[in-house]
Parts: structure tokens; sequence; C-alpha cells
């Protein structure tokens, strides 16, 4: 009985300190988080563009006052630009230098591959913190199968093997947050390893939420105004559905243009300011003033 | 680990522990990957963190037990189902009928948005079809699939599809990938192997142009119309699954589900049963314009992209809105790289285009090409390669 309510207590000491570090979590990010940092599995988050998957990393980091180490994944990307990389102009020069050098050759071999030539990538960095820190790999469907493969190693035994060097063994676990848009399926052996997540686009409680922290400036009423005129934005069949940064940019936008209030009056002043929610050509072409102006008018 | 943990707790929590433990059995059945050690991380966590509240174990178990978004979606029905008291008969029937009703029910999740009345629907049917087994063959809702594995044609369609897979070539993409031979020298690989040889370049390292596959997106009309050809382009789907990686087969007809999952289920029997549930509605109506509309909501941005070829099969017979069909079309070919349609009826002489459905999706296609058999789409490979690239 006692261990439910203190996990209770916790998950909602976890949403109160990342809603300080400026994140809107539900209780069941909260758990989940909590439990990645039980079990030391990694955390799979998968979503649409722009609901927030970064930003728990970010967020969970402050929270933990950890360091955040980040690695952006793309196409192409290898183990040289993620994990390590000898800095072999350096050891070019160094090799010139010691030839003068009458040490024996063994030596200057250990010499030349030593960690003062070795460049730290994220994943390397990441493993051999003092503390904990906070490992972020974004959008890892566009890194390629093959790099998948390498963080599978990496994730289950947290070591790095450098043929050089030798094997580096994590000091520290970090907590990993991978993120994923899904431009590519992942493998099973990935999915299986971590712990998962989806989230979807915030309901109007959340939204409201977020944008009063983080658009404080913006009066309660016209918050609330605000934020049902996106999620019903969001309820029309677009291309691109606005995310929550797109929410958080056109309140910036319409507090600049100094509209305080969302009717059907102003429907030609928010057209104006709709190039900061609504992202293509043919989405932009839906909302006409009538089209506006009925949205306005039930906000 | 299960003992030990158990071994703390009340004969209460001792029942409650193995009843967890036993929920992975029926995510399984459900159709969910998960594996031994997720029991065992289950009990851990469980003996950690409490069991008795319920939010806390839903998420925790949510997060712990599901893969990918599908199985996210379909997680609290099926938490509900087994952790709830039960308010219906499911527990009064066998196991294999409970389970089945499920998946079901999974599958109906997969179709999305259709109305409450459609499901209800789905439940009658199958009902009809336990009571009237001898006709079994003639219910609309227990199509006959063993079709699906009979071995003649399967090792011609095979052939062919592996012929298919190994011409169709991989696009060249922007970014560069080292290689033992090419035209641009990569310098600094070049320099980081001469470290090797005292810092004299005695091997060089070239770059050239990435290449992959373009994914492809199979969209499969399985209404009446097209009856006679539904089986024969699922045995083509199930062995172009096998041989690409990134292929993704919807079924359609008065909405669409995904049936990738199931076409790659090695048990080909097991494929069978779970097409089976899937195909609730199978050779019914068409909605064209309303299920591409359905796709292009649900999976569109996730699934199509610059590099993605769409290959709809359908004799274009519609009953939905031609306006919402031209829509939904324009919609995908924007987002797509090519859009080919195969139709069956193309090549009978006396074929003309006519079905309101067909002229309405001309504007948007890279190819429309016959395919009623084999030897039709044999004689359409060249172009069918030709026009995904």
């Amino acid at each position: 009985m006692t261990l439910a309510d203190d996990r209770i207590a916790d998950i909602a000491g976890l949403q109160g300190q990342l809603e300080s570090a400026g994140y809107v979590a539900e209780a069941s990010l909260a758990a989940t988080l909590l439990l990645t940092l039980d079990l030391g599995r990694p955390l799979l988050v998968e979503g649409d563009a722009g609901v927030g998957k970064t930003e728990i990393a970010k967020a969970f980091a402050t929270v933990r006052s950890a360091r955040l180490i980040r690695l952006q994944c793309y196409e192409g990307l290898d183990v040289h630009a993620a994990m390590y990389e000898w800095n072999y102009q350096r050891q070019l020069l160094a090799i010139k230098l010691l030839e003068q050098d009458d040490r024996p050759l063994a030596d200057k071999e250990k010499d030349i591959f030593s960690e003062t030539y070795l460049l730290k990538r994220p994943l390397l960095e990441a493993i051999s913190c003092d503390e904990p820190p906070v490992l972020l790999i974004d959008e890892v469907d566009r890194a390629d199968e093959a790099f998948e493969a390498y963080l599978l190693e990496l994730l289950s035994d947290f070591q790095i093997s450098i043929p050089e060097l030798g094997t580096v063994k994590a000091i520290t676990r970090p907590l990993v947050i991978i993120t994923s848009n899904g431009t590519r399926e992942l493998s099973d052996a990935l999915r299986r390893r971590c712990l998962y997540q989806f989230i979807d686009y915030p309901d109007f409680a959340k939204e409201l939420a977020i944008v009063k922290i983080k658009a404080p400036q913006a009066a309660d009423e016209f918050a609330r105004q605000v934020v049902a005129f996106v999620q019903q934005v969001r309820r029309m069949e677009l291309q691109k559905k606005p995310g929550i940064a797109e929410t958080l940019d056109w309140t910036a936008a319409l507090l600049r243009m100094g509209i305080t209030v969302i009717d059907d009056d102003g429907a030609d002043r928010i057209i104006d300011t709709l190039s900061a929610l609504i992202k293509t050509r043919e989405d932009r072409t839906e909302f006409t003033p009538d089209v506006v102006a009925r949205i306005a008018a039930t906000c | 680990m299960l003992t030990t943990a158990a071994a703390e707790r009340s004969d209460i929590g001792n029942f409650l522990l193995t009843r967890i433990a036993g929920f992975t059995g029926f995510l399984h059945a459900n159709g969910y990957g998960v594996s031994a050690a997720d029991s065992v991380d289950i009990v851990d966590t469980a003996a950690q963190t409490g069991i008795l509240n319920q939010p806390v174990l839903r998420w925790n178990l949510k997060s712990l037990l599901c893969k990918r978004y599908e199985e996210w979606q379909r997680f609290d029905a099926l938490f509900d189902a087994f952790f709830l008291p039960p308010n219906k008969s499911v527990f009064e029937q066998s196991d294999a009928a409970a389970d089945s009703e499920e998946v079901t029910g999974g599958g109906d999740d997969d179709g999305a948005h259709e109305s409450p009345a459609m499901i209800d629907d789905a439940v009658v049917d199958e009902t009809d079809a336990a009571g009237h087994g001898a006709s079994r063959g003639e219910n609309l809702s227990s199509t006959d699939f063993s079709e699906l594995n009979q071995a003649d044609q399967a090792r011609k369609v095979e052939a062919l599809m592996r012929r298919l897979a190994r011409r169709l070539k991989h696009l060249k993409l922007r970014r560069e990938v080292r290689s033992t031979r090419g035209r641009r020298l990569d310098l600094q690989s070049t320099i980081r192997q001469s470290v090797a040889s005292g810092g004299t370049p005695l091997r060089l390292a070239w770059k050239t142009h990435r290449r992959v596959r373009p994914r492809l997106v199979l969209l499969l009309d399985v209404s009446r119309s097209m009856n006679a050809y539904s089986f024969f382009y699922l045995r083509l789907a199930r062995a172009l699954c096998n041989e690409l990686k990134d292929v993704h087969c919807f079924i359609f007809h008065t909405r669409i589900t995904s049936v990738g999952e199931a076409l790659r289920d090695p048990d080909p029997w097991r494929a069978q049963e779970r097409l089976n549930v899937l195909a609730v509605g199978w050779a019914g109506g068409t909605r064209i314009g309303e299920c591409l509309q359905a796709f292009n909501r649900e999976q569109g941005s996730r699934l199509v992209h610059s590099r993605t070829g769409v290959i709809i099969v359908s004799d274009g017979y519609d009953t939905g809105d031609t306006a919402q069909l031209a829509d939904a079309l324009g919609t995908l070919r924007r987002r797509a790289r090519r859009m080919v349609w195969l139709n069956p009826l193309l090549n009978r002489p006396d074929y003309t285009p006519v079905a309101s459905g067909m002229r309405a999706a001309m504007p948007y296609l890279d190819l429309l090409a016959p395919g009623a058999d084999l030897a039709a789409i044999e004689r359409v490979l060249p172009q069918l390669i030709e026009s995904l690239q």
C-alpha cells in the first residue's frame, strides 16, 4: 500500500519539477521517466514533429541537474562523428616531431595513440562523464541501420572499443532518451531494448498550461482563446498540423501585432499572423477570412 | 525473480503478480512482440513500485510492453479487458474465442475511424459465421485464405518479385559515404589511413553517393469487384515483403487496414488466421476516396516521403465521392516520389477507363498498367521498375 502511495508522490514530485523546468508532463510520462531511472533502460519517444519530444530530455536534464549531451542523427552519420575520431593532423605532426626522439618505437606508438590525440564525440563523451549525464539521441530514424547496430552495442554494454586504445568502459551510465519521427522503421532489436512513450498533440488543458508557462505575458482569457483556436485548427485536415512550438510562436506574433483578443471582427488581422502557425501553401489557402472568422467566433 | 518478489507479498499480492505475469501472454496472443524477459521486468517493477494502484501499473506496463505506435494505441483497451472486472460474456467463452474477439478489436483499431455501427456489423458477422458453420465458405466475413498458401503459383510469384526487388535500382542520395572506389577523393579518410604507414598515403579512400532502395507502399483494393484478383495480389505483396525490407502493405474496401504485420508472419497458417481477422468487410463495397483520405490522415506523414513509391491496385469502381478521391490522390501524389496504378481490367480488349474513379485518378498517375495475372505483371515489369525509379 505505502509502496504505491510513495510512487504516486514521486510521480507528482517529478511532474512538479518538470513543470518548474518549463515542461508540462502528464503523470504517465513522469511515471515512465521514473521507470527508466529504476530499470536503467533507454527511453524511446515517438510522436509527430513539434509535440515536444526533444524538450523532454532538456527538461529532465535540468531536473536532475545533469549535463545534456546531444547527438543529432542525420543521414550518413558514422562512427567517427558519433563516437570518436583520432586527431590525425596532430598525430602526423607528432610523428614528425618524434622522429628526432630516440625512445623505442613501441613507446612512440603508445604516445601517438593516447587519449591526447583522441577527439571525443557525443557517445564516448556520454560514457566518460563523472556524473551520469542525459544522453539525447535525436531523430535516430534519420541515421541508417548500420549505425543503429552500433548504438545497440553501446546501449547494452555501455562500453566502446577503440582498436588502438582498448575498451573504454562507462564510468557512469547515462540516461538515454532516443527520439524518432518515423521516417524509417526502427529495428525490433532497438525497440525491444527501450521503454516506449508515444507523445500525442496536447489536449486543451495541457496546451493551456504550456502557453501560461512559456508565454506569461499573455492574459488568461487571451491564452485560453489562442489555445482553443489552435485546437480547432488541428482538427482540420491539414498537411502539417501546428505543434506546440507553433502555438507559442503564434502567441508571440499576436501579442507583437497588438492583438489581445480573438474574435470574428479581427479576422483580417489574425490572418496576417497565421504564417507563424500554418507552414505550407496548400494549408494556407484553406484559411480564408470566412474560415478564420468562423473559428475565431467559437473561441 | 518472480519467487523472491512474490515471497514478500501477501496472498492477494501473490495472486496479482501471477496475474500480471499472465498479462504478457495475453498481449502476445494479441500480436505484441513481448518476450519472457519482459515478464521478469514487469514483476520486478511491480514489486518495486507497488501494484495496487491501477493508473501507475497501467503507465508502467504501457511504456514497458508497447514497442510501437499501433501497440500504444491498442494498449488501454487490452489492459481494461484483462484487469477490469468482466462485465460481458467474454470470460464465459472459451479462451480461443475470447482471444479471437480481442484480435478483432485490435484490427478495428488499426483501421481507425470507423463508426460504431461498423464494429457492431463485424461482431454480428462473426456470430453469424459461428452459427452457420456449414456455410462458412460463403460468408463474406470469413473468406477462405487457404488459397494464400498454395505452392504451385507461389514459387513463380516469388521468383518474379525477387526480380522486381533486384532490379529496383537504388536511388542516389546527396550524402556521400566512403567507398573503395569512386570519383571523388576522401581526403580526410586518406590522411587518416596514412597514419598507419607513417604519413605516406599509400592507400587512397574515395567518396561516392549513398544509394538506398525506394520505400514501397502497396494499397490493395479487396472489394467485391476485385474478388478474382485479391488473393493473387496478396500473394505478390507477401513475396515482395519477404524480398524487400521497406514495404508497407494495406488493404482497403470500405475502410483501410494495415496487413504488413500479418503478411510478414513466418508461420503461413498463423498469417492466414490473422488475415482472416483483418478481413472483416472483405469483398464488400468500395470507397476508394474515403480510404485514401484515411490513409493520408493516419499514415501519410509517417509513411510516405520523397523516396516512396506508391502502388495502388484497384479496378477504379468507386461508390464514394469522386472529388474526394481526386483530392486524396493529389495529396498522396505530392508526398510520394512516384505513383503507380495497376488495374487488372486494363488488358481486356474492350476496356476503356470509364469507371469514374479511374478517370479521376488519371491526372495523378505516373503509370497506369494492366495486371490481371502473373504474365501481365511480367510484361509490365520493365515499365513498373522504370517508373518507380
